[in-house]
């Protein structure tokens, strides 16, 4: 089966052709975003960090940014530095380069201050925003779809109606050929069990495990009881109103959301799986929405299914953001932020397969850019995130002693 | 008033409802009739079995939670009356 996508210099396969104005560091924000709005079609990747960072964050930056740069949905790239910064510009614009993919890179101490950097930046911009122009789809295997699965607003309707029909999509692109992706591992908690059962190996149910509870770990580590009430949660005030009670009611109804294929690996933090495996893949990371979307992209999703029972209007400035909800009412009271309402399940007594199947024909008409989400016609762009972990994996000798 | 219900499989303790319900209006189960004993919002859940102080909580065939006070059957089963370790301890 076949779809229309980009075919980048390295083989992958993207369903958008952006041009992405980088910043390297947080202190050229304001110059990347003066940049991309004078270059229509052009986006801008602001961010908090690139600086005072150490170890695995700042190793999760370097990381985030070259995937996001080198990612398939991105045609061509506008790196732009401070000069001083840890994460050098250079080492981002280097990454590109060795991608193949048109490039350039500036630097705001270099140019001699904002307004030349600005000015130098949309000259380069509107060069490579040509090149993107020129670019023209092809057919492309759907086996080259990487799918990114996330619930955010989750209420009682998700697990049963919402996620089954992602799943059943998932299982579909697996069928395929292609892979999927399952996150948000603290929201996994009680469902370790049955998805080490579908991994395709011992060493693959380990990882499985380890991922569910280190993060576990993690998080009972950060717990303050004297912070007060609410503050210790893993589930937020609108998983509650909506019906879900605890935080392995939530799991075992988001968990769905991967179907029934066998997990091949798990994956690390916006890293591209091994060359050739595809299927069904965990990425180790936890539920914050913006960052755990950010980091499937980066291992290479083009598009992500989105779940919400509670409504959700947010979206990545590089992949489209499917919006699927299983509540009839959310659907109804904001109906421009959905993308696919799966509600019959529970209110018309429609099956798992139709909406997995009618989905799954979205899910084509959107990778092949005959249609946009609803988060794209809106501009949504807050799920681009960079991951932290705040000295997570530290090793033990290195920890500050605690009671 | 009887009202609309899903039970995602039989084995389980409590069903959801699937209408904004009142406090005596029925649901049918597949464990029987069960009349609610406060009101229950859209896909909130009630137990289909008496349930007792410490008894798990069944959802999905497996363990959502605890309980933390006895519930007849019909009762609105949510975070203020099941407790879950998991994620907190």
């Amino acid at each position: 089966m076949e779809f229309m996508g980009y075919r980048r210099p390295d083989g992958r396969v993207g369903v958008r052709n952006y041009l992405a104005i980088i910043p390297s560091v947080f202190c050229a924000n304001t110059t990347v975003r003066r940049i991309a709005a004078a270059v229509p079609g052009a986006v801008a990747l602001a961010h908090p960090v690139g600086c005072a960072q150490v170890g695995l964050d700042l190793e999760l930056t370097a990381r985030t940014l070259k995937a996001m740069a080198c990612h398939p949905n991105v045609g061509a790239v506008l790196v732009v530095g401070l000069g001083c910064e840890r994460f050098p510009s250079q080492e981002l614009y280097e990454a590109v380069r060795a991608n193949g993919k048109p490039c350039a890179h500036l630097s705001i101490q270099e140019e001699g201050g904002t307004t030349n950097t600005v000015a130098r930046g949309i000259e380069l911009a509107k060069g490579l925003k040509a090149q993107v122009d020129a670019m023209q789809r092809v057919p492309c295997d759907v086996s080259e779809l990487i799918i990114a699965t996330k619930c955010g607003g989750t209420d009682a309707t998700s697990g049963l109606a919402a996620n089954p029909a992602v799943g059943n999509m998932a299982d579909r692109v697996v069928a395929e050929g292609g892979s999927a992706i399952l996150s948000e591992c603290n929201e996994l908690l009680g469902t370790e069990d049955m998805l080490a059962k579908r991994a395709v190996s011992p060493e693959v149910a380990k990882k499985v495990y380890s991922a569910i509870y280190e993060i576990e770990d993690l998080l009972r580590n950060g717990r303050d009881t004297s912070l007060g009430e609410g503050r210790n949660e893993l589930i937020s005030p609108g998983n509650f109103a909506g019906g879900v009670s605890s935080v392995v009611e939530k799991a075992l109804g988001g968990v769905h959301k991967s179907g029934t294929s066998p997990i091949v690996d798990v994956l690390q933090y916006a890293t591209a799986p091994e060359k050739g495996k595809r299927g069904l893949f965990l990425m180790d990371y936890e539920s914050h929405d913006g960052e755990v979307v950010t980091g499937m992209i980066g291992c290479g999703a083009q598009i992500v299914a989105f779940t919400t029972g509670r409504g959700n209007p947010t979206g990545h400035p590089l992949a489209p953001v499917i919006k699927v909800t299983g509540n009839y009412k959310t659907y109804a009271h904001m109906q421009e932020n959905f993308d696919f309402d799966a509600s019959g399940i529970i209110q018309k007594g429609e099956s798992v397969e139709e909406n997995g199947e009618r989905l799954f024909d979205l899910v084509l008409r959107i990778a092949n850019g005959q249609e946009k989400t609803t988060a794209e016609a809106i501009g949504g762009d807050e799920l681009f995130c960079i991951g932290r972990r705040h000295g997570y994996h530290l090793p033990e000798k290195f920890r500050l002693p605690c009671e | 008033m009887l009202r609309r219900s899903m039970m995602i499989f039989p084995e389980d303790s409590v069903a959801m409802v699937l209408e904004d319900a009142e406090k005596g209006d029925v649901i049918e189960t597949p464990r029987g009739k069960v009349t609610l004993l406060q009101d229950v919002e859209f896909a909130h859940k009630v137990n289909v079995v008496p349930l007792k102080k410490g008894d798990k909580v069944i959802k999905y065939r497996e363990e959502i939670g605890y309980m933390l006070e006895d519930a007849p059957v019909g009762t609105w089963i949510h975070n203020h009356n099941m407790g879950c370790d998991r994620g907190k301890v």
